[in-house]
């Protein structure tokens, strides 16, 4: 008979990092893993002399070592920071509209200023008061918002808060537009949307003021080994502390009993039993196929009308037999757009068009260890949305994918001109394929659509079913930061729970086993 | 970042945009669905790609030369099977004298054809798992396998029109495959194949090659063969440098795919670069664990082959082990097993974590960076040189 106080379904980001947490803090944990490696999209693939990393771009909240931030702490709590080695980024992003826009932007704060005043000197005068009002925003974001809800003092509010009152949750395209004329500098500005993607017309202010300043102030990172490494340093971590991990060992069932979870069914046929289950899978996956329930909890199906399914991507990863300055790379990170209206790019996602944005990502440029020597590793990347994928029949599934992939690559040359000729390797990643490897509906990579109202202060938490949790992007900001942060704090309130939770698993299991 | 619901009093309400996104969460939900149209759409999705395992019926069998027969497998309700690059494989499990073990084998049919995968399988000697599926399976029997899978396969982004297959004996399946798929979707592609043969009756698809050859522009043929009968006329030997060079001519602008036994796809690799072709124009596929580790540069000095190792497989038990005999081998014969397919340290399906203990990783381990820092092998190219204990 096997029993935990925790079992936690995906070992992605935010399942890694709650399993961790949780087996750290104290409570017996279950890891259950569909693959045969951990990370979900945190993860790497070898093709001849390359390992290709699969999702992380920019990591955000590390800080340096003289300016740590946030990501140091939640790392080192998790007995991983002995483990890794960061990789500091000296760029923010290269944006280029062909022909039009070519800026680089420094990942430094005063420098970052500096480079918009030279590049469009008419917005001199804006580009610090915005800049401020983006540091303002963050900051009270982090750190006084969370007080007010706490005091819900009206003089907090209209002093402390008075940043976030006034922008925070206004679209980033409405904010950007109250503060400069210069289309090409909002371009510029808000070349980070993809990295949630959603449109600014329909992203708060504060989720692209929150990337900018963390990402300039704290500079992006990467680890050595890619987010591979990040993953296989968790589970270490989890092992050590003497957490059980299954790989390939998917669930099938989330045990219920009197409204309390009770367990896993694996579709080994396995039963765990467990006082609280964390599903790192989608909530769409864990509450329509996962959970042994008659019916939905009114509370879930009410959430879920209110949910859209967020976006895919198409995904190239390119090892090329030249090194990046031979395709004049400089910067890490290129965004690279047909147009200065997002909507455009936004509109595109739901089709196979051509996509008119796309980011170029060069992985051994700040680190040579990314890539054989002489030789690159790139991903070449648009997002889009499954739902465009539909009608393509499985037959005509290789083709399609590949006159996407040349289009693409093309696209990519008209900064980068060389790459085609110089490709060594070369995988090209579907909405599909991200189905695949991540369980989502539509191959969603950011979970559910992030619009202002997705945020938590709009959204109950999903506390119907006693001792079942989810932790991942669906209900949160995506990418790396984000669904790591998510994995602590969810494990935080499974240790409460677990605690006061009198029921011994003793009971549990002989409730289940008379049933 | 507020981390919960506000509550209707609270002063956050009147944060600009509150009230607007209040209001759109609520049309949201008059108009939206509890996605319950998605149940079951993800798995569908995935299972007709990408099915972790298929049961198929032998529904043909032929004979193609005194070695080799070529297996026809398909769905026993007839639907259509997952689509596949030529040149992709898919993992045959199979239970042999009370070993459950697999072998992967390239599907030598057109990828156009997806009413059945062909499958064609030639003796090894010694050999395991071919012996049981040339003698022991017969018309009608069913088979599980994995799904197609593989990175060996003609990628369009690859500029090159002009292809090169140099196979040799099995190795000829993937290229049929890409031979029949260029001719069925009229590929504006030209197909030079080069195959080596060890016996002059031994030559898999000769005759419909030959006949593909005449019939079609695209394709040209060279047939050679190692170990010649008297008497015989046509090209005889190995695949030497001179000999490339003067089958392939100019190699600019050309793609090589390599696809034979390890010794001849070196051997092959070795001759092009020789004759300055690019590592990025060379496609070779992998194949299986190598069979004499003792004799590879970086095998442990000293150890003797025929020395045997204790594995213990964590909380489950352990057994002996020749210190040249795969991991996944050993398990396998022992009750044990790991989910796995490409058999050659490719796909890292059965990647295990090695507790303690040490194994020899040869160079057909693509192992990621971070394995070797916590223990993690590919246990199909693994093998144990000392006592280990294992995590499956």
């Amino acid at each position: 008979m096997t029993e935990f106080d925790a079992i936690v379904i995906g070992s992605g980001n935010a399942g890694l990092t709650a399993a961790t947490a949780l087996q750290r803090g104290g409570a017996k944990t279950l890891l259950l893993e569909r693959h045969n490696i951990p990370g979900g999209c945190a993860t790497s693939f070898v093709r001849g002399e390359f390992e290709f990393e699969v999702a992380l771009h920019q990591l955000s909240g590390m800080g340096t070592e003289e300016q740590p931030f946030i990501m140091r702490q939640l790392f080192e709590s998790l007995g991983i920071m002995d483990k890794i080695e960061v990789v500091i980024e000296h760029d923010l992003y290269r944006l280029v509209l062909p022909g039009e826009i070519d800026i680089t932007l420094p990942a430094d704060w005063d420098g970052l200023e500096q480079v918009l005043i030279e590049a469009f000197p008419l917005e001199a005068e804006s580009i610090p008061k915005f800049m401020q009002l983006v540091e303002a925003v963050s900051l009270e974001s982090f750190i006084n918002v969370p007080q007010l809800q706490r005091n819900n003092d009206q003089e907090f509010l209209d002093t402390q808060c008075a940043n976030y009152k006034r922008a925070a949750l206004r679209s980033a395209e409405d904010v950007l537009q109250e503060y400069f004329t210069n289309q090409d500098l909002i371009a510029v500005l808000n070349a980070y949307w993809c990295y949630l993607g959603v449109a600014p017309r329909d992203l708060p202010f504060v989720d692209l003021a929150v990337m900018i300043y963390a990402y300039a102030k704290f500079k992006p990172a990467h680890i050595k080994g890619g987010s591979q490494a990040i993953s296989s340093a968790l589970l270490e971590s989890f092992q050590q502390a003497g957490g059980q991990v299954r790989f390939n060992c998917g669930a099938e069932k989330i045990l219920v009993r009197d409204g309390e979870v009770r367990g896993v069914e694996a579709e080994t046929g396995e039963v765990f039993y467990g006082k609280s289950v964390i599903s790192n899978a989608s909530p769409i996956h864990t509450y329509h196929e996962l959970l042994d329930m008659p019916e939905l909890p009114e509370q879930v199906t009410h959430d879920l009308k209110s949910r859209r399914l967020g976006t895919s991507a198409l995904v190239l990863y390119v090892g090329v037999d030249c090194p990046p300055e031979r395709l004049g790379i400089k910067s890490a990170s290129t965004f690279i757009n047909r147009d200065r209206d997002v909507e455009n790019a936004v509109a595109g996602m739901h089709t196979l068009d051509v996509p008119s944005s796309i980011m170029v990502t060069c992985y051994n440029l700040e680190d040579p260890g990314f890539a054989p020597p002489g030789k690159s590793a790139l991903s070449i990347l648009c997002l889009q949305y499954g739902e465009a994928w539909d009608s393509i029949e499985n037959g005509k599934y290789a083709e399609t994918k590949y006159q996407l992939a040349d289009a693409l690559i093309d696209y990519a040359e008209e900064v980068y001109p060389g790459i085609r000729e110089h490709i060594e390797e070369i995988e090209v990643a579907t909405p599909r394929t991200m189905m695949r490897y991540l369980n989502t509906p539509g191959g969603a990579i950011y979970g559910f659509n992030q619009n202002t109202q997705d945020g938590a202060m709009f959204r109950e938490r999903m506390d119907s079913i006693g001792g079942l949790y989810l932790a991942s992007a669906w209900y949160g900001m995506g990418g790396f930061q984000p669904t790591y942060m998510s994995g602590n704090t969810t494990a935080r309130a499974v240790l409460k729970y677990i605690a006061t939770h009198t029921s011994t698993t003793q009971t549990l299991r002989e409730a289940t086993e008379n049933a | 970042m507020p981390d919960q619901k506000t509550s209707s009093d609270s002063v956050l309400t009147q944060v600009v945009g509150y009230q607007e996104a209040f209001t759109h969460q609520e049309q949201l939900a008059r108009k939206g669905s509890d996605f319950s149209e998605q149940k079951g759409k993800v798995s569908n999705n995935i299972n007709k790609l990408h099915p972790k395992r298929l049961h198929l019926d032998v529904v043909d069998i032929f004979e193609d030369t005194p070695s080799t027969k070529t297996l026809r497998l398909a769905a026993p309700n007839k639907t259509l099977l997952p689509p596949f690059q030529a040149g992709q494989y898919i993992n045959v499990f199979v239970s042999v004298d009370g070993t459950n073990s697999a072998r992967p084998y390239a599907i030598s049919s057109s990828s156009q054809t997806r009413e059945y995968y062909d499958l064609t399988i030639k003796r090894a000697t010694p050999g395991f798992v071919t012996h049981h599926l040339l003698d022991e399976i017969s018309l009608g029997d069913a088979v599980t396998t994995s799904g197609p899978m593989g990175t060996f396969y003609h990628n369009p982004i690859f500029p090159a029109k002009e292809l090169v297959f140099l196979a040799g004996g099995s190795g000829i399946a993937p290229a049929r495959s890409m031979i029949r798929e260029i001719a069925d979707r009229h590929l504006d592609y030209k197909f030079h194949l080069i195959y080596l043969s060890s016996f002059e009756n031994d030559v898999i698809f000769d005759k419909e090659l030959k006949q593909l050859d005449a019939d079609c522009d695209f394709l040209k043929y060279h047939k050679v063969i190692s170990r010649p009968g008297e008497g015989y006329q046509g090209m005889a030997g190995r695949l030497t440098e001179n000999r490339l060079r003067e089958l392939i001519g100019a190699v600019d602008g050309k793609m090589f795919y390599l696809c034979g036994p390890t010794p001849f796809n070196d051997a092959c690799r070795q001759h092009l670069q020789a004759m300055t072709v690019k590592t990025r124009y060379i496609r070779i596929e992998a194949n299986g664990p190598p069979k004499h580790p003792e004799n590879l540069p970086s095998w442990p000095e000293q150890l003797d082959p025929a020395q045997e190792v204790t594995v213990t497989i964590q909380g489950r038990g352990s057994f002996k082990a020749r210190v040249d005999e795969p991991l996944l081998n050993s398990m396998e014969r022992h009750g044990y097993s790991a989910e796995n397919a490409c058999r050659s340290g490719e796909c890292s399906l059965c990647r295990v974590k090695v507790v303690s203990g040490s194994v020899f990783n040869p160079a057909e381990a693509r192992l990621r960076k971070t394995d070797a820092q916590y223990g993690w092998c590919h246990s199909c190219v693994a093998f144990p040189t000392e006592d280990i204990e294992i995590q499956i």
